[in-house]
């Protein structure tokens, strides 16, 4: 099993590597975050015209479908977004533009749960306030689905798989189990899935991508990164890569990945099982292959996580670029002088900030000793957030006269257009499993 | 005894849910994980990372692969889609990690000078 993408906009040529050298019989495409669902959302409100799906879609699978087909090498992805069954529609159509005489494709959407979680009236996990609180608010609202629904998929002959929101280890255990025809009520098996899926969901995360330091962790061919293979057996689980890639399968980019985005390494909540990786071991077998062991886990959770899309207001940023002798000084005096001009236009805002890019934007306020630094160059951040729009707007309209009203050698940010953003704030609740309706579609040639 | 950088004993990756943050710290020799045990606390996380959170700092031991994971609550001014920071996910918090110091035998052989 390989996988293509770690994230929407991840790169595209891995994909074509993994199809032509890797051996495959399935190819996976984590395309989601956090916020995709909520951000699809808003554009489809402001852009009704526009697909609810994955606009990489294309662009993802035409180059590799044809092959995929004569190879007999799966496709399963989460490019679905909000609509999975207008993903399928378009892959079809892909599929006829290639020439493809017969093709399966399995839709499967957890479909918008705005109007369930407040008829529900659940509890947001970060505030504890209640969904009801945020009528005409909320924006989007979707469960991480689980396995079964793939696995449902490829018993009845799917070659591609298209999803909405799912857990991002369930889009690896689905093929998994059914291979392996895991029952779903033996949790150590799900959990070796889950496991698995894990190490591979972010993509080139384990094969030295988001890894090196140079003079502590150093890898080679970054820019032709390898994304990871598994070889699974019932015995035996590896992590590797294909040979004619750069990058790095080590134990340390396995363990490194194997605590991303983790918080009690015991209890990895899955909507297929809780996985504990208290017990795995990670053994480097040869060059570039990874032996994972020891996988356990405990019965599924009885409830699903739910993330809502909330809006909250807006948010914008400006930037003033300083250098040479005395930049840092100057940077400080269009600092005062912008905190003043904020008291005279009256802004309303719910935050404030200013950084000094280059000196403390990272970090923030726990950069050490940052104000003893004297840079060459110094660029200073301003972001405001607002309840309004036009509050938001006023930043621009006090930063952009400091060109001629600042102090000297102010540089300007050069591109134009419209820096004032929608926020859409996130929280996450619990739903039970019966309130998610998943319908499934197929879609033949 | 010697006083040195995390960074020259283990390797951290952060990773944010929402408002939190999780920064695993990883030994490059699992027979290292008994100094980390010892020396990377709470208190000592906080110590460098309280100018940004005043939240909740769990540790979670993971004595399997010679690593600890710790997860800072609100961290991130709300999240990544509201913080007004101009780095806004997290991730590169993972470096923060490595102004904790510990202290190791004079003959540690430093991983920068390996």
């Amino acid at each position: 099993m390989g996988a293509a993408t770690g994230w929407s906009r991840d790169r595209f040529d891995p994909a074509e590597n993994l199809v032509e050298f890797g051996n495959i019989d399935y190819i996976c495409f984590e395309c989601m975050s956090e916020v995709t669902m909520s951000a699809a959302q808003v554009n489809r409100l402001d852009n009704p015209s526009e697909a609810g799906y994955d606009p990489y879609l294309d662009k993802r699978l035409r180059p590799i479908l044809r092959q995929c087909i004569e190879k007999k090498i799966k496709i399963i992805t989460n490019q679905g977004w909000l609509d999975p069954s207008g993903a399928a529609r378009k892959i079809l159509e892909i599929a006829k533009e290639l020439g493809i005489d017969k093709i399966k494709i399995v839709s499967i959407d957890g479909l918008s749960l705005i109007d369930s979680i407040q008829h529900e009236d659940l509890t947001f996990l970060e505030n504890g306030r209640k969904a009801s609180e945020f009528k005409g608010s909320i924006v989007s609202a979707e469960a991480y689905l689980g396995a079964k629904e793939i696995v449902q998929a490829l018993q009845d002959g799917a070659d591609v798989v298209i999803t909405s929101r799912i857990a991002d280890s369930s889009l690896y255990l689905g093929p998994l189990a059914f291979e392996f025809d895991w029952d779903f009520s033996d949790s150590n098996l799900i959990a070796k899935g889950i496991t698995i899926g894990h190490l591979m969901e972010c993509g080139a995360q384990v094969c030295g991508g988001y890894f090196a330091d140079p003079g502590y962790k150093d890898v080679l061919g970054l820019s032709n990164l390898g994304h990871p293979i598994c070889e699974v057996s019932e015995e035996k689980v590896i992590i590797t890569k294909t040979d004619n890639t750069g990058g790095v399968v080590s134990e340390d980019t396995c363990k490194e990945q194997l605590l991303y985005e983790i918080s009690d390494p015991s209890s990895y909540l899955c909507p297929d099982c809780i996985a504990d990786f208290t017990g795995i071991k990670v053994r480097k077998e040869s060059k570039d292959r990874v032996e994972i062991s020891g996988f356990r886990g405990r019965e599924r959770p009885p409830t699903l996580k739910v993330l809502v899309g909330v809006r909250e207001g807006y948010i914008t940023e400006e930037m003033i670029l300083y250098a040479g002798p005395g930049a840092m000084n100057r940077a400080k005096l269009a600092e005062e002088i912008l905190r003043e001009r904020f008291k005279i236009c009256k802004l309303k805002a719910q935050s404030i900030r200013m950084d000094y890019v280059g000196i403390n934007s990272i970090h923030r306020e726990a950069t050490p000793d940052w104000l003893s630094q004297e840079p060459y160059e110094v660029i200073l951040r301003i972001s405001v957030r607002t309840n309004d729009i036009k509050e938001a707007q006023k930043l621009r309209y006090e930063v952009e006269p400091m060109a001629v009203n600042g102090p000297a050698g102010t540089g300007k940010w050069a591109p134009m257009g419209n820096r004032v953003r929608p926020i859409v704030g996130m929280f996450s609740t619990l739903i039970c499993r019966e309130a998610v309706p998943i319908v499934t579609q197929q879609f033949t040639l | 005894m010697k006083t040195v950088s995390l960074r020259e004993i283990s390797h951290c990756r952060a990773g944010e849910k929402i408002d939190s943050v999780n920064i695993s710290v990883i030994c490059y020799r699992e027979s290292d994980y008994a100094i980390i045990e010892k020396q990377v606390t709470v208190e000592a996380v906080r110590k460098v990372f309280s100018p940004i959170t005043q939240g909740a700092i769990m540790r979670y031991e993971v004595p399997n692969i010679g690593a600890l994971n710790f997860v800072l609550d609100g961290i991130l001014d709300g999240g990544r889609t509201r913080t007004c920071a101009f780095e806004e996910s997290g991730k590169a918090l993972s470096t923060l990690m490595y102004l904790v110091n510990i202290t190791v035998p004079d003959d540690y052989p430093e991983r920068s000078k390996v």
